[in-house]
């Protein structure tokens, strides 16, 4: 996962963690780990007065990303500050939603299946065969 | 759970109260109401007239509710039977309190009822270990209603109380004054609502979800029980126990909030009032042939919650499966690391285990697709990430120091894993038992791959694995002297040397060589090992043998159903009805409920099972126990789209039929009769 931001056109300007992951997970298209799910997430992420919104189509591991403005399956609402720490791997998101900090209304189980794309924490390698960012291999 | 204390129970609430139904709790206490790992309630006192009560009667209706019969007064001499005071609980997103106080006098009576309620909100971490709360309370009466609030930042826990009949709330709790006339009775329902996790908009003001019905509860227990094999046999002891053991499974049922709405095995009470990998798979292995739908669903959620990414303070990798998942104030503050935690070296391959195994009784080739990329994951967890020490085995060592799990195998207490004069082993460790769970799970993945995911190369790659490892494994910890396998290799690959239980588990994986099993056999029911009762964890004769310790030397029913599944496995068919008559024996003596451990005294000394302290009950896999126990004695297997029979039962037993098993067949019967002598002087009655 790079920190740098991704240039997406279609995205909107993005910076930050969370535009990062997002314009990423565009890119990609497709990621195993949302097979066998379908539905749209909706991200509210509020930034001072602002809010950064965020649309997910998921397709069975297809995956479209979009600025919309549209119901959702499932809508997600946090600071834009937790969820920038949530995509660059340094807040956990299930303990998040547990202490309130992020909210999900409609389809849970979207959001389970989401979480899974998170990274880890960055990593001190200190066994062998792990990737270095984390994330599993495909 | 102590003595005098009633507990009822749906999926992860449960109360647990003294014998009048009022509950006291202090921090170290663990009496209250209890809702996502979080203590919703721990005050809750009645009193009629500033008095107290006195208890003449407790009956447990349904595992989910309770009635309490009560007088005034709490004079040991003197009770004032012109009242009669009736309380009826059933829990259900809280609890709903039916009071009901009756008049037995010929002159009417005027009453002022209280109930005094609070709560401290305490994490169940905290009631386990006294810890101090960082956030505020606050209470509020409103539009006929206390609210109690617990806030710490964006955490949020409130317990909502309000009542049928018109009542004067405090801060405190609440009041009613009622006249009864002569003969007359007064009733109001109290409803205690918990909120945990708010909906979203909500934020500042927690939405209450109604309190379950009781008659819907009732008709799910009462579909639950239909839809599960009917059991009849001349032992009534045993027909008892089936039925407890039924309705504990429907109790230990539960939901997880942030897994939407399926139900899987939650791991026991108190405390494990949660997701657990390892429990919630081992015992729904148990309740195969009996509630196939467990498994479903403990497989879809184990793999929605399968790691993806290296987290070292969840001691998480890719393709692990979860260890432990709560819901409370440390885990949401990241203080303690189970959101959730994947500190466990079994579960993982016990996943594929399971999966294959559901498969072959119900047929569900869908959900085994369903699952393809997160079962290739967990079969790649094994080569990739458990092989620590590079020598090919499973081994673990916590990544997180402070707040992970030393032992990541099922005894994971901190003195389990030893050597015959006592010593610890040195991590990382290599216990047995994974390794026989690493080969079953590369054998049932090769058939996966090859009947269902279409993968003729990580088929014959998995089953070429496998007799590598049997072939080493056999070598490796095989203690040629003494003709057992070592409880573990230690950090230098050196055998811990004790005699333990772990090796029956070795049976029921299939990984001891042909040639060694019988003298596998011979320790398992040998006298260092076998109680009468049933297995020992450790043997006696070991440095660390103690019959009360937790896993030193105390028995555990489900350790023992998967030692006799293990011995029919290797056709020791007499001494698996053995194990099983043991067990079972021992579950009469705790009225159908067996605990998760009891003592590993002698059964000749003792006479009766000597419970283990502190054991939890009912406990998942303990409950899950008798179902296994009845699969492995009538010899029920799945072979292709037909279920085998071949029963062999301890003498005593008598007749046995197990009708309607569901599985790929549709429903078939099974029955069997008592013929092996288990060395009882008189069976099992």
């Amino acid at each position: 996962m790079t920190a740098a931001a991704v240039v997406a056109p279609s995205l909107g300007p993005m910076s930050g963690a969370t535009a990062a992951f997002f314009g990423e997970l565009a890119e990609r298209g497709h990621d195993p780990l949302l097979e066998n799910t379908k539905g749209t997430l909706r991200l509210e992420l509020a930034d001072g007065k602002r809010v950064d919104r965020w649309f997910l189509e998921v397709d069975n591991g297809n995956v479209a990303v979009s600025r919309k403005n549209a119901k959702a399956d499932c809508t997600v609402r946090a600071k834009k500050e937790l969820f920038d720490g949530i995509a660059g791997g340094e807040v956990n998101a299930t303990a998040a939603v547990l202490r309130g900090a992020l909210t999900i209304q409609g389809d849970v189980e979207l959001m389970v299946r989401l979480q899974r794309l998170f990274p880890g924490p960055p990593v001190r390698r200190t066994r062998r065969s792990r990737s270095a960012d984390g994330r599993r291999k495909p | 759970m102590s003595d005098g204390l009633v507990s009822i129970l749906d999926g992860n609430t449960f109360v647990v109260s003294d014998s009048r139904g009022d509950i006291e709790a202090s921090l170290t206490d663990p009496t209250g109401l209890f809702a996502y790992d979080t203590r919703f309630l721990s005050r809750w006192v009645l009193t009629v007239n500033g008095q107290r009560l006195t208890p003449l009667s407790t009956d447990d209706l349904q595992y989910f509710e309770t009635r309490f019969f009560l007088v005034p007064g709490t004079g040991t001499v003197y009770v004032d039977s012109k009242l009669s005071v009736i309380r009826r609980r059933a829990v259900g997103n809280g609890f709903r309190e039916e009071l009901k106080i009756l008049n037995h006098d010929e002159k009417p009576v005027d009453l002022t009822i209280r109930v005094d309620a609070g709560s401290d909100f305490a994490d169940l971490f905290e009631v386990k270990d006294a810890l101090k709360k960082k956030g505020t309370y606050s209470a509020r009466v409103k539009d006929g209603r206390l609210v109690l609030v617990y806030q710490r930042e964006t955490f949020t826990r409130a317990t909502d109380i309000s009542a049928t009949a018109p009542a004067r709330f405090d801060k405190n709790g609440l009041m009613f004054r009622a006249r009864i006339r002569p003969h007359g009775e007064w009733s109001t329902n109290l409803d205690v609502v918990t909120a945990a996790l708010d909906s979203g908009e909500a934020r500042q003001r927690p939405t209450f979800a109604q309190p379950r019905g009781r008659q819907s509860m009732e008709a799910n227990l009462d579909r639950w029980l239909a839809e599960a094999p009917k059991l009849e046999c001349d032992w009534d002891a045993l027909r008892e126990t089936y039925r407890r053991s039924l309705v504990d499974l429907a109790a230990l049922r539960f939901s997880p909030p942030i897994l939407g709405q399926r139900s899987l095995p939650a791991a026991g009470l108190p405390w494990f009032m949660t997701m657990f990998g390892r429990d919630s798979i081992l015992t729904s292995l148990q309740a195969l042939p009996f509630t196939p739908s467990l498994a479903a669903t403990t497989l879809r959620a184990l793999g929605d919650w399968q790691g993806t990414r290296v987290d070292d303070y969840r001691d998480e990798d890719p393709g692990r499966i979860l260890h432990e998942l709560r819901y409370g104030e440390l885990t949401a503050f990241e203080e303690r690391p189970q959101s959730p935690y994947y500190g466990s070296a079994d579960a993982t391959p016990l996943f594929v285990v399971l999966l294959d195994e559901y498969e072959r009784w119900t047929g569900d080739r869908r959900l085994v697709r369903e699952l393809e990329y997160e079962a290739r994951a967990a079969l790649n967890w094994i080569d990739e990430y458990a092989d620590l020490m590079g020598n090919g085995y499973i081994s673990y060592q916590r990544r997180n120091e402070k707040t992970g799990l030393e032992n990541q195998c099922w005894k994971d207490s901190w003195d389990s894993i030893s050597y015959r004069n006592g010593r610890l082993a040195s991590f990382p460790r290599a216990t047995c038992e994974l390794q026989g769970y690493a080969y079953d799970a590369k054998i049932r993945g090769a058939r996966l791959a090859r009947e269902i995911w279409d993968d003729e190369e990580l088929s014959s790659r998995l089953e070429k694995q496998a007799a590598e490892l049997k072939r080493r494994f056999n070598r490796d910890f095989w203690i040629a002297e003494d003709e057992y396998f070592a409880l573990a290799l230690d950090k230098g690959g050196k055998q811990v040397d004790a005699l333990s239980s772990n090796i029956g588990h070795l049976l029921w994986s299939g990984i001891v060589d042909k040639s060694k099993a019988k003298a596998i056999a011979r320790h398992l029911l040998g006298s260092r090992l076998f109680s009468g009762w049933g297995v020992r964890t450790l043997a006696e004769g070991e440095g660390r043998y103690n019959p009360i310790g937790y896993h030193v030397g105390t028995v555990w029913p489900f350790d023992n159903s998967f030692i006799a599944w293990g011995l029919r496995r290797y056709g020791f068919k007499d001494e698996a009805a053995q194990v099983a008559a043991g067990i079972l024996a021992a579950a009469e003596f705790f009225n159908g409920r067996l605990p998760e451990a009891f003592g590993g005294y002698e059964r000749t000394l003792t006479k009766y099972p000597v419970q283990y302290p502190t054991a939890c009950s009912p406990q998942a896999w303990s409950t899950g126990t008798p179902l296994l126990l009845l699969r492995t004695m009538l010899g029920l297997e799945p072979v292709g789209d037909f279920l085998v029979v071949d029963p062999v039962l301890p003498v005593g037993i008598g007749h046995v039929a197990l009708l309607d098993i569901p599985g790929r067949w549709g429903r078939v019967d099974a029955f069997g009769r008592g013929r092996v002598s288990v060395g009882e002087k008189k069976g099992l009655r």
